[in-house]
């Protein structure tokens, strides 16, 4: 298992309202590549180097950590401290930053022993463990690997081997969606593909575009400029999503939106969305609550709907419900939607999704 | 190439009459869809004009200022779009808008003149929806601007009067109603059509916003 040297920055592991931490830890990253150049990120916040390149041309790893940490610490800002630490293993290492710590060679089980099991990221493990008993990680090592496969499964298999310390990766260490992220911004000054004009090309229009895009984006915090991306799906909401700009391009199965798709909404499509979900209610003549069966149909037409503030209005004419059930296999996901024409004119669409009914766009 | 061998001076000199006006114009001006041609002074959106887009909420103003962006996007011209929170962007697809070409900036937090501004160096049409009635000071520096960097900007109101310096082009949402079977099929929309100068007497048309594909058409009349 390689010897890894993790640099950890506590400030900058969560984003906050002015979304500012990806950017600032991009320049922690570009300042560690260019002492290290195999430094790579894990997630928000936390980056990871081979050690042993880097020990030898700095005469040691703990020089080689103040080097770092020296560097790191003002690009932080605000007082941040940062924690660095080493071990083996990217699991060893990132709770060995934690605790500030450089686990001397071949001992990492031995560093890893007392750490509680909750750190292996698996709250039925966890759980099952602190039932019999086992509270920490080397506890739980000490049991036989056939023990554990017999009673908690293969994928349990998998964080034994990396509780005994034979392993360093662990699924959901490694943050896949902060990461792509982070490469988007880091290569910012090329951006990928989705911007492209036509055939690929980019013109001089394009890099236009781009760089006021930057700029912007650079004024009002990552995230605050967007490109539209159209999927696959059912519901207008499900179809379309705004990613950042420079975002990586959309898959290959995402790109073809115009194939059918059964179950559909019917266009036109509403043209305004709400990014929150704002419940309404819905209610009969009688004044009783309109619900959708199980079969997909409406207990009572409907007659009025009140949104959130504001007097009932009344339905002139309704259409559908149209029913989805979607991933019955795992998490369901049981919805329908509603047209609804007010009678001022106004046309609503309606989801019905956990016994409420959801304003899901606006014929705007 | 093949059909006919005329000589190559001849060539040249017809191709370059034939280009020079489509070139100057098409610097000038940028092509909306065809059934919204009718209700601009000039047939299309002229660079560094100002259009104002007013109506009620839930009318069909969005849709008819993303439908002014389907035209232009196609043709390849960078547009962007401020301060609408929640775009449908199945919606604009559905208009005929070319998503690869729109830039959002949908929650400027307060700084919506700022963003606008700001794409007006990258991009060809900006389509603003400012969260208030704007202060003149800066309506009249946006209009400014637009005009020097030879960039549309379609301003997205609830009213007309909310938008305070005059415009090149007001288009008015007055009237609106679905035409239904059951589900939702077409808009119909009336659209009270002003501009300054010679084109400046109030004309009446009607759309269909969308109309039955979910693109924009003229209903006649």
């Amino acid at each position: 298992m390689v010897r890894l040297v993790v640099l950890w920055c506590p400030s900058l592991a969560r984003e906050g309202s002015r979304g500012e931490e990806p950017r600032r830890f991009t320049e922690v990253l570009d300042a560690a590549t260019e002492l290290a150049p195999f430094a790579r990120p894990v997630r928000l916040g936390v980056l990871a180097i081979p050690s042993r390149g880097p020990s030898r041309f700095f005469g040691g790893e703990q020089a080689f950590a103040e080097q770092l940490a020296a560097i790191a610490g003002p690009l932080v800002g605000g007082g941040g401290r940062v924690l660095v630490g080493a071990a083996e293993g990217l699991f060893a290492a990132v709770l060995a930053a934690r605790a500030s710590v450089f686990v001397p060679a071949g001992s990492t089980p031995a560093f890893l022993a007392p750490w509680s099991i909750s750190t292996l990221r698996e709250p039925d493990l966890a759980a099952a463990c602190q039932r019999l008993g086992l509270h920490t990680l080397g506890k739980f090592a000490a049991l036989e690997e056939a023990r554990v496969l017999e009673r908690f499964g293969t994928d349990a298999v998998r964080r034994h081997r990396v509780a005994r310390g034979l392993d360093g990766e662990l699924p959901g260490l490694r943050d896949t969606a902060a990461l792509r992220r982070l490469d988007a911004l880091r290569h910012r000054d090329e951006p990928q593909g989705v911007q492209g004009g036509f055939f690929g090309e980019r013109g001089a229009g394009d890099a236009r575009a781009a760089a006021a895009a930057q700029r912007l984006e650079r004024q009002l915090g990552v995230g605050a400029v967007t490109v539209a991306r159209l999927g696959a799906g059912r519901a207008p909401d499900d179809r379309a999503a705004l990613v950042p700009w420079g975002s990586a391009p959309a898959s290959a199965a995402h790109r073809d939106h115009a194939a059918p798709w059964p179950g559909r909404l019917p266009a036109p499509s509403p043209a305004a969305i709400p990014s929150r979900a704002l419940a309404v209610s819905l209610v009969a003549e009688d004044g009783t609550r309109v619900a959708v069966s199980s079969r997909g149909l409406l207990s009572a037409p409907p007659a009025r709907v009140e949104l959130d503030t504001g007097r009932p209005r009344s339905i002139v004419a309704h259409c559908g419900p149209w029913p989805m059930s979607e991933r019955w296999w795992g998490t369901s996901r049981r919805r329908a939607h509603l047209q609804v024409l007010l009678d001022d004119g106004l046309a609503l669409l309606l989801r019905a999704e956990r016994s409420r009914w959801w304003l899901a766009g606006v014929y705007d | 190439m093949f059909a006919s061998t005329p000589s190559r001076t001849a060539t040249a000199a017809e191709l370059a009459t034939r280009i020079r006006p489509v070139a100057a114009a098409s610097a000038r001006l940028l092509p909306v869809a065809e059934p919204l041609a009718a209700l601009l002074p000039d047939g299309a959106l002229r660079r560094g004009s100002t259009v104002v887009v007013a109506g009620a909420p839930g009318r069909g103003a969005t849709s008819l200022g993303l439908a002014l962006l389907t035209a232009a996007s196609t043709a390849g011209h960078w547009c962007a779009a401020v301060g609408l929170d929640d775009p449908g962007v199945v919606a604009m697809s559905e208009l005929g808008v070319d998503l690869r070409r729109v830039v959002f900036v949908p929650r400027p937090r307060g700084a919506w003149a700022v963003a606008t501004a700001e794409l007006f160096e990258g991009v060809d049409v900006v389509l603003a929806r400012p969260p208030a009635r704007v202060a003149h000071a800066a309506a009249r520096r946006l209009v400014a601007r637009a005009r020097d960097r030879g960039v549309v900007l379609l301003a997205l109101v609830e009213h007309r009067d909310d938008w305070p310096v005059p415009a090149d082009a007001t288009l008015e949402l007055t009237d609106s109603s679905w035409h239904t079977d059951g589900r939702l099929l077409e808009r119909r929309a009336e659209v009270r059509t002003a501009g300054r100068g010679a084109s400046g007497r109030p004309r009446r048309s009607s759309l269909l916003l969308p109309g039955p594909l979910g693109a924009v058409a003229s209903a006649g009349g």
